[in-house]
């Protein structure tokens, strides 16, 4: 029943009308196309805006309501699938090897949030070589150095970035038993060392947060390298150090032949607070964040294919043995027309078994994940998306969800 | 788009003198009042470096055109071919003025992809991505403007004006122009630049002479 029921024609209208009013408007206005030059071309400013919003149907739950087993939220409050989201990203060249950066984003009814403020520093001109300082971009992986809206071919977000686990850098489970009772429960857990108020989980990777630090990018031929060393962690991004470790970060990629990127990342990290790790009887050290990335994008034509994994391992000083993840997403995109392209991604996120005296299982529920969807551009610079999604999940209250969900997105 | 909808007109009055008279020309300048920005390219997460602006002298660039043309205008057989280059992530000539039934090749001479679409009602098309050597093409069969862009890199772009007549003429880098072998007549030129407003002119052409028209874009 649910799948018809979200799936008719009236609550697609529904669904879409809003936004294809607002669509039309703001393609009447005549909105800035390309972004705001000043001062000779030194600075430089774009922005975008999306509204996404969306009717999901659960388990044992009314047709249309928002995503109750929380699949799609990127913390507590915010779900991905319901959101008006809005960016300004801008450049000021400061002289000829100096540029200050600064990205503010806001979600929802949030407070603005600057997730980049950083410089980059070209120290010789003719060389592709940049030092970047500041809150920085992800070296890790390909998805969070593409995380905008607008390179995004579909409307969900792939679960290693998004998908919180039950795991969180300010408390920690005592037992594997601890673990095992928030299984599913990522969006909102507690555990009894640390911090016992329920907050939400931790993803494998977080795209919604840059991190705090210094990075090295370059490129020679086919070959472009990035490293790293920043405040926080894969999975916890942060501004101020919390556990005077360092994250190490990586990523080499290299371009064979146009049209093909393969890449792998590695990074290491403690990932819990001083506080929750001392709670522990331990120290932030002995909880580290280590995960290994690969992925490979194809594009000819009008097609684009893309592969990413993610293997991620937790060292955890209470619990024996290593928690463990993988996550994979395939994901491509087919542009049918000038103005219509339709996408598609599947996505899996699993961890490993592990046992309590009383029980063996995975220590997280497994997400399984596959989307649908569509764009059709308004104008260049305006597109409304449709998309279908469902996810199943090995635990947790909620197991089955589906969604539709639109958005509306305009960049400059 | 509304601006070319009426270049497949023609003018009776100068229908009438055409075939017994000498051709002339019109010529002048167009200056734009208000310079145009550099474009801006949006700054990416995993630029390197901080790419250099587009010239604005590409810019600058406008078009000179009769807004209704005389008879015998639309008896050219022979289709034509134009080319607009991908070259160091822009499209060269950032304006292209051409006539219907032109063929416009868009080599990539860049080391990249590039994903030459457009949306104009025009002529909307898309050519998909394609590497470094090879060029693709699209026949502009009606009058308008087609504007061209990029899908992997937005902030290439460009214009091309499609005419059904060959009465048009893009300005060169100190915005003069030039349209020869107009029949002589009254006729309303149109001068356009992408960032401002078009402006239009009555204008004579006399007999075997050049009529002077400059244009101040505001």
């Amino acid at each position: 029943m649910g799948k018809h029921r979200i799936l008719s024609p009236v609550r697609l209208l529904l669904l879409t009308l809003p936004l294809l009013c607002t669509a039309h408007a703001v393609a009447a206005q005549g909105l800035p196309a390309e972004p705001f030059v000043f001062g000779d071309g030194r600075v430089v400013v774009s922005g975008d805006v999306s509204m996404t919003t969306s009717c999901a149907h659960a388990q044992d739950a009314a047709a249309c309501t928002k995503d109750t087993g929380f699949f799609n939220f990127s913390d507590y409050n915010d779900s991905t699938l319901r959101m008006l989201g809005a960016g300004l990203s801008a450049s000021v060249r400061l002289g000829s090897k100096l540029t200050a950066l600064g990205d503010l984003r806001l979600q929802n009814a949030h407070r603005p949030r600057p997730y980049g403020v950083y410089l980059r520093f070209r120290p010789f001109e003719r060389r592709n070589f940049d030092i970047q300082g500041g809150r920085i971009p992800s070296t890790f992986g390909s998805f969070a150095r593409r995380a905008y809206s607008a390179d995004n071919p579909l409307i969900g977000y792939p679960l290693a970035y998004q998908y919180l686990t039950s795991l969180r850098d300010d408390a920690l489970p005592r037992t594997v038993d601890d673990l095992f009772r928030m299984r599913g429960r990522g969006w909102l857990s507690s555990f009894p060392l640390g911090d016992q108020t329920p907050a939400a989980g931790m993803p494998l990777a977080n795209a919604f947060r840059w991190d705090t630090g210094i990075q090295a990018h370059g490129a020679a031929g086919i070959v472009e390298a990035a490293a790293s060393v920043t405040a926080g962690s894969l999975a916890h991004p942060i501004f101020h150090d919390n556990n005077s470790g360092k994250q190490l970060a990586a990523r080499v990629s290299v371009k064979p032949v146009v049209g093909l990127v393969a890449g792998v990342s590695a990074s290491r990290a403690p990932y819990v607070t001083s506080g929750s790790a001392a709670a522990a009887g331990a120290a932030a050290n002995d909880f580290v964040q280590t995960a290994f990335g690969a992925d490979v994008e194809y594009s000819r034509a009008h097609y684009l294919l893309r592969f990413e994994t993610l293997s991620v391992a937790y060292d955890l000083a209470t619990i024996e043995p290593r928690l463990r993840a993988l996550a994979t997403m395939v994901e491509g995109r087919y542009k049918l027309t000038p103005r219509i392209h339709v996408a598609a991604r599947l996505d899996h996120l699993g961890f490993n078994t592990i046992a309590s005296p009383t029980r063996t299982d995975a220590w997280e529920a497994p997400v399984t994940r596959w989307e649908v969807g569509g764009g059709y551009a308004l104008q260049r610079n305006v597109n409304l998306r449709l998309s279908m999604q469902h996810n199943t999940r090995d635990g947790g209250r909620v197991r089955r969800m589906t969604a539709l969900s639109a958005q509306l997105l305009y960049w400059f | 788009m509304a601006l070319l909808a009426g270049v497949t007109g023609f003018t009776p009055a100068a229908a009438l003198v055409a075939s017994a008279a000498r051709n002339g020309a019109i010529a002048g300048r167009v200056e734009l009042r208000r310079p145009p920005s550099a474009a801006g390219r949006r700054p990416g997460v995993s630029d390197l470096g901080t790419p250099a602006m587009q010239p604005i002298a590409e810019r600058q660039m406008s078009v000179v055109y009769l807004e209704s043309a005389p008879r015998g205008a639309f008896e050219q057989t022979e289709s034509d071919r134009a080319v607009m280059d991908q070259r160091n992530e822009t499209f060269v000539p950032h304006v292209l003025a051409v006539t219907t039934g032109t063929t416009v090749d868009f080599p990539n001479s860049d080391r990249i992809y590039h994903n030459v679409f457009s949306l104009s009602k025009t002529r909307p098309f898309d050519l998909g991505r394609y590497p470094v050597g090879r060029s693709k093409s699209v026949r502009l069969d009606r009058p308008g403007i087609v504007r061209v862009f990029c899908d992997i890199h937005s902030h290439m772009s460009a214009f091309i004006l499609v005419f059904g007549h060959p009465f048009f003429s893009v300005t060169d880098a100190a915005g003069r122009y030039r349209i020869d072998n107009v029949p002589p007549g009254t006729y309303t030129l149109v001068a356009w630049n992408e960032g401002v407003t078009s402006e239009s002119r009555q204008v004579s052409v006399p007999d075997g002479g050049t009529a002077e028209v400059d244009f101040s874009l505001k």
